[in-house]
């Protein structure tokens, strides 16, 4: 997958090598000169594909993709205002970041399900982030006390933040706010598994409600009741936050529970 | 706490359950697997709940553990069987789950999951 990126990159230079000495010239005119907007403008639209190309890398997560084109672009017209030539760095390395970030901001801000406050949004966030760095240095899952300290935070502002993240969409991209967010997609990273449900009375009922499951919450169930893992073990083996186990678990188990509820439900499922 | 035994009504029991958690200063699993226990015992129960009828349930605290009575009235005196996903569910998330079924007035039954979560031993 990185390495698709690269290949890709160095591809798409050369598809923009005759843009690059506009960059010195819009370097070049005033801030009021009126033939600056022309040139940015040629930039805007030469990096286009590049936009349309990042736009697509996130399609499919339930924002349309005419939206994130529009974000990506956003990106885009900000990246050529604020790339400065006299650094060094080629453009494309400063702008596919600039982009993906405005991308990833939308997700993150369009992800709540309802209208959550920036403060419990980011309370939420570091409260998510202290509790996996906790969990890999104690080997185990923190306590809010533990966290508090952790943070230098009251306990009510941990269980703010806590509960702040049930008002979290769980078909959020939380897997690119972490760590570098590039890489391999989590589905691809987890292999075929059994769901571990042969035995179960109503299994029957149960097996094609799983298999529709996407991989990685089929994996989850599976790790959780058949192989008993907990959620922090789980979070570390798949690469997300406790959290965000802790929604998809819950989500799933709804999802089943309707399916064995009434099978024809199951269809108007949203695939979200 | 008395709700009407019905699903929309699952939010607030869910929420009472994390924070009596959080404040026991479970952790982060346990209080989310409490979350998720009481979401699938109440679950159970509600969809054989005859309707109308309320949905009760019990938080009692301990030092180190939380138990969980939920009862509802229902038509049948079934309890829920001890081999499908939805107990399995349960037995992972909790210590020590149990349901029982007793007859009321008319030909009605009470019938109740009842469960504990401990505090992780690791954790103090």
């Amino acid at each position: 997958m990185r390495q698709a990126a690269t290949s890709q990159q160095r591809h798409s230079s050369h598809e923009y090598d005759h843009l690059v000495p506009l960059f010195d010239e819009l370097a070049a005119l005033s801030d009021d000169d009126p033939a600056r907007e022309t040139v940015r403008e040629q930039l805007v639209t030469g990096y286009l594909p590049l936009a349309e190309h990042i736009a697509h890398r996130f399609a499919g997560r339930g924002t349309p993709k005419e939206d994130l084109v529009q974000v990506a672009t956003v990106g885009l017209i900000n990246a050529v205002d604020r790339f400065e030539p006299s650094k060094g760095s080629d453009f494309l390395s400063y702008a596919v970041p600039t982009v993906m970030g405005e991308v990833r901001r939308h997700f993150r801000d369009a992800s709540w399900a309802m209208r959550v406050p920036r403060r419990l949004k980011e309370l939420h966030l570091s409260v998510s982030g202290a509790s996996t760095r906790l969990a890999q240095e104690l080997g185990r899952a923190p306590t809010p006390a533990e966290i508090a300290t952790h943070l230098g935070i009251s306990k009510e502002e941990v269980f703010e933040g806590l509960e702040a993240g049930q008002a979290y969409h769980a078909s959020s991209l939380d897997e690119s706010l972490g760590g570098d967010g590039e890489g391999m997609p989590l589905g691809e990273a987890i292999g075929e598994q059994d769901s571990g449900m042969e035995g179960v009375e109503n299994h029957e009922a149960l097996e094609p409600l799983i298999r529709e499951l996407p991989q990685r919450e089929r994996h989850i169930i599976a790790l959780r009741f058949y192989y008993n893992l907990t959620q922090t073990q789980i979070a570390e083996r798949v690469g997300i936050s406790q959290m965000h186990v802790s929604r998809l678990l819950s989500r799933t188990l709804a999802r089943l529970r309707e399916g064995l509820l009434d099978p024809e439900a199951e269809d108007e499922e949203p695939a979200s | 706490m008395r709700l009407g035994a019905n699903l929309v009504h699952l939010p607030i029991v869910r929420a009472v359950a994390v924070n009596i958690a959080m404040r026991a200063d479970f952790d982060v699993d346990a209080i989310s697997d409490l979350e998720l226990a009481v979401d699938e015992a109440c679950s159970s129960l509600i969809t054989h709940a005859v309707s109308g009828s309320v949905l009760s349930c019990r938080f009692t605290i301990g030092a180190d553990d939380i138990m969980f009575t939920v009862t509802v009235t229902s038509a049948e005196d079934a309890t829920p069987s001890r081999s499908t996903f939805g107990w399995r569910v349960l037995s992972t998330l909790t210590d020590d789950v149990t349901s029982w079924a007793e007859q009321s007035e008319d030909r009605l039954h009470q019938v109740h999951i009842e469960f504990v979560k401990r505090r992780p031993v690791t954790a103090r």
